[in-house]
């Protein structure tokens, strides 16, 4: 408690004679796309791959990523209807699938509720992300404004992992999925 | 950290002659942020993002007191165990208790610039921890036992064949093995530490205020791993990181990866509000420190302060072309080119850090590139003049400025030194400061004066009629 | 109209000839010209290097010797800045140094935005030009289209240079603080230097000390102010 107190008095003390700026608002931002042909061509432009698909082919997209893999890792909010092989845990499933909260077609973001999982997110070398139609927004600002209540972690993907640290060449997969597939749902 | 930043004109000069190759790396890099940056910049209203941005982080800093109350109160109601800290002390204190009550054997660390001021590695390395630094350019430069050349980029001064040798020594991998092959090597090693640390270390980009949320930005999901699989995970924060609403994010976080990388976004963002809750993945425990270790003095600086709005985007790094000829390890400390150059004589005082606010030519493309807008060269000139009143200017300046103010504050002096510059022998005041001129003529060749100044030219075409 | 030329003491002394062309082209635009004696040095070297107390004093007496001036014209960008936007700072309620401020000009500002002038001849016609941005043009006075625009419409070709903007690495006291960092910029400035027939800028600083260099590593190249590059193209000599 003591060096909270003291640097709050500080900081007080600091602020005594210097006046107080305003908090300005923030103006939204038009687009002038359509959100999901936005959201689509970022991906593509992020080195992701973005579909837009009814329930039948996003089964579809599964199936063909899946393909003589042993298992897959489920985020918990993934319908039964995708549940279609066998779970793994993510430490040792090659593919990840999640549900996402939401999308955002300004940064080409998907975000990934902890209450979906945060592994399977994360450790599998490809991640299928399902986002519903409606769940794409147009902006970070449209985006963030309308969620109440937040869960524990927020995890915003808008790409494959990548780094350019070694020589200041681009590798994909650095530690997260090195591949990242988006299906839009109809 | 070992601060050394007063030897940064002797260190700038030997990296040059001993190692030109950081030199390649450094502009290669820089060069390449920076057109990215230019172009994210102008896919948006930059003025008006970097305007708005500015009066935000203004409005914080001016109401921090209140802010950090209300971050306090929200990371609290959100089960996160907050902690105050001056600086290194109260930081290693909370450490060694985590590290003994939960048998810390491994931590994973993300990238923090902060975890740096405050020496968090060798205080965990000195109570047996095993610290892996889990951004790649980082694990590189602790493979070498190096600081951060790079806020964004810690190890871009290395070049491609450096690394490769350094992973050949280390791993065996062969001397021309591919960068992604390399990255998989390292992946492998890293992978296993994620899987078994008890302690994931991070720090943060953002802290807002009204929901407590922690916004940390990568490209690599090392800090997602870090901050969700080991079961304790500690943040340090410095108190200049608040910003008043969650919204806020939607601005800061896209104009922060636009002047850093030239990204819509940073790949992965980590928005944490707290522990895990019953049943679901993360760490059972979730600590923040607020860090003070020199900002609320800095707060208290009538034209410092401004300093505080910063980011820690790097843009005014890749934008510098003095940083660009040796990157950051000559400045001596954590943060380095020119916001380095501005912040560090406010975090360690000028008589430690007076050389770095010399290390520019005040040629503004720092301010221009800045997210935040802090005038950057207006604060250089502040600071060398702080230094030249508190008289740590070398004493051949004051000469040589004396000098120079008498020759020049006479018509006279100045036409007799116009006189002496043309072949007359030169006056004692000149011959003192020699070895500016030979710093001149070493790498330029001999001054060549006209062979008649202008005020004399004058005489003869002051009658000239038009067309001369 | 009449103008007050200062012609700054590295121009003085380095590149007299900038002094001679701006005062002929001047007059020849039908601009009276006067040149104050008692003038020197702005005071920027110690205004830079945080010697405030020394660039105060000289800040005090160019503002005395320019007081009448009907406007100041400048063949320099830094020194053009130094007064325009730091003499103010430096003295603050100071009322002569903000009426100074607002009537100093670099010249070809001062061509451009004063006397509406854009095409001075065609003397520069098929000439190769590398143009380099001084700092302080560009970035603090805004200086960056009218220096291309009258060299351009004087028909010169303006060569692409992928560092034009980037500082050359003089920043006056840093070129001998930092010798070895200075040096390595301006070894980028010509690295990058397309094949040009003159390399000019509005500074003599930078002009100086990128002659230097190009002559250290071999590349005898005509480095011009462009003062001289503007008279030329007026009177259409070279
Ligand atoms: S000073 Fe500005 S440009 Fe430099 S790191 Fe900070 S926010 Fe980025």
């Amino acid at each position: 408690m003591e060096v909270r107190a003291r640097i709050l008095a500080r900081i007080r003390k600091a602020l005594k004679e210097r006046p107080k700026a305003l908090l300005p608002e923030h103006p939204h931002l038009r687009l002038g796309e359509e959100p999901l042909d936005l959201f689509l061509r970022r991906l593509a432009e992020n080195g992701a791959e973005g579909h837009l698909l009814n329930q039948e082919g996003a089964v579809g997209l599964l199936k063909e990523l899946a393909h003589g893999l042993p298992g897959v890792a489920y985020g918990k909010g993934v319908p039964t209807s995708f549940r279609l092989f066998p779970e793994l845990p993510p430490e040792a499933a090659p593919l990840g699938v999640s549900w996402a909260l939401f999308a955002v077609a300004e940064t080409c973001t998907l975000a990934l509720s902890s209450e979906d999982g945060r592994k399977a997110q994360l450790l599998p070398p490809t991640h299928l992300v399902l986002v519903e139609r409606e769940r794409v927004y147009s902006t970070l600002l449209e985006a963030f404004s309308e969620q109440k209540a937040l869960p524990s972690a927020l995890g915003l993907h808008s790409g494959p992992s990548k780094s350019a640290d070694i020589g200041q060449v681009m590798v994909k997969g650095v530690h997260g999925p090195g591949r990242l597939v988006v299906a839009v749902l109809t | 950290m070992r601060v050394k930043a007063k030897l940064y004109p002797k260190e700038a000069a030997r990296l040059l002659q001993e190692k030109p190759s950081v030199r390649a790396s450094v502009t290669g890099a820089t060069l390449h942020f920076e057109r990215n940056r230019l172009r994210a910049y102008g896919e948006i209203d930059a003025e008006a993002w970097r305007e708005r941005a500015r009066r935000i982080k203004d409005h914080v800093l001016t109401h921090l007191d209140h802010y950090l109350e209300l971050a306090e109160k929200r990371l609290r109601e959100n089960g996160v165990q907050v902690h105050w800290a001056e600086g290194p002390e109260e930081a290693h204190r909370l450490l060694r208790e985590v590290v003994a009550r939960h048998g810390v054997k491994r931590a994973v660390k993300a990238k923090s610039m902060l975890t740096e001021e405050l020496g968090v590695n060798p205080l965990l390395e000195s109570l047996g921890v095993e610290v892996y630094e889990t951004d790649l350019g980082e694990y590189l430069i602790q493979l070498l036992g190096e600081p951060p050349s790079h806020i964004v980029g810690p190890a871009i001064h290395l070049s491609l064949p450096e690394i490769q040798r350094l992973f050949h020594d280390r791993f065996g991998t062969p001397l021309d093995a591919a960068p992604e092959a390399l990255a998989q090597v390292a992946r492998g090693v890293l992978r296993e530490a994620f899987l078994t640390a008890e302690l994931g270390i991070s720090g943060a980009n953002f802290l807002v205020a009204e929901t407590g949320t922690l916004a940390v930005m990568e490209n690599e999901g090392n800090i997602r791993l870090s901050t969700s699989l080991p079961r304790v995970h500690v943040a340090f924060v410095g108190i200049e990181k608040l910003l008043p609403r969650f919204q806020d994010l939607a601005l800061f976080l896209p104009l922060t990866a636009r002047a850093a990388t030239g990204q819509r976004l940073a790949t992965f963002v980590s928005l944490i509000q707290g522990s895990a809750q019953p049943g679901e993945e993360g760490p059972e425990e979730v600590h923040v420190v607020l860090v003070d270790h020199g900002r609320t003095a800095l707060l208290a600086d009538p034209e410092a302060w401004e300093v505080l709005r910063c980011v820690r985007c790097g843009a005014c790094l890749n934008a510098c072309p003095v940083y660009r000829q040796t990157g950051g390890h000559p400045y001596g400390y954590v943060y380095s080119g020119p916001i380095g150059a501005v912040l560090d004589p406010g975090l360690l005082g000028l008589e430690e850090a007076h050389p770095l606010p010399h290390a520019s030519t005040l040629c503004g493309a720092c301010q221009e590139a800045c997210p935040v807008k802090i005038p950057i060269p207006k604060l250089l000139l502040a600071w060398r003049h702080r230094a030249v009143e508190q008289g740590l200017a070398p004493t051949w300046e004051k000469g040589a400025m004396r000098a120079f103010a008498q020759v020049m504050g006479s018509p006279a002096l100045y036409r007799l030194f116009s006189k002496a510059l043309r072949g007359l022998p030169l006056p004692q005041a000149l011959q003192d400061h020699l070895p500016l001129l030979r710093a001149w003529t070493e790498g330029r060749g001999p001054l060549k004066p006209s062979p008649r100044p202008f005020h004399e030219l004058w005489r003869e075409i002051k009658e000239e009629t038009h067309g001369g | 109209m009449r103008v007050a030329l200062f012609i700054t003491c590295l121009a003085d002394q380095f590149y007299a000839e900038a002094g001679v062309a701006a005062v002929r082209l001047l007059r020849a635009l039908g601009v009276e010209v006067d040149f104050p004696e008692g003038q020197t040095c702005c005071g920027q070297p110690a205004f830079n290097a945080g010697h405030w107390g020394e660039a105060r004093a000289l800040a005090r007496r160019t503002i005395d010797i320019f007081q009448d001036a009907e406007y100041v014209v400048l063949p320099s960008g830094s020194c053009t800045s130094m007064v325009k936007n730091h003499y103010p700072e430096l003295l603050p309620g100071n009322r002569e140094a903000l009426a100074l401020s607002g009537k100093t000009y670099e010249l070809s500002q001062f061509l451009v935005q004063v006397l509406g002038v854009e095409k001075l001849g065609e003397g520069l016609k098929g000439r190769r030009v590398a143009y380099h941005h001084g700092c302080h043009a560009l970035r603090e006075l805004g200086v960056k289209e009218e220096p291309l625009l009258l060299l351009q419409n004087a028909g010169a070709e303006l060569l692409p240079w992928e560092a034009a903007e980037e500082c050359c690495g003089f920043g006056g006291l840093f070129s001998v603080k930092l010798p070895e960092v200075s040096l390595a910029m301006a070894s980028r400035k010509v690295a990058t230097l397309p094949q040009a027939e003159v390399l000019t800028s509005t500074d003599a600083g930078c002009l100086l000390h990128l002659a230097g260099r190009l002559g250290r590593l071999g590349r005898p190249l005509r480095v011009a102010p462009l003062a001289t590059l503007l008279w030329e193209a007026y009177a259409g000599q070279s």
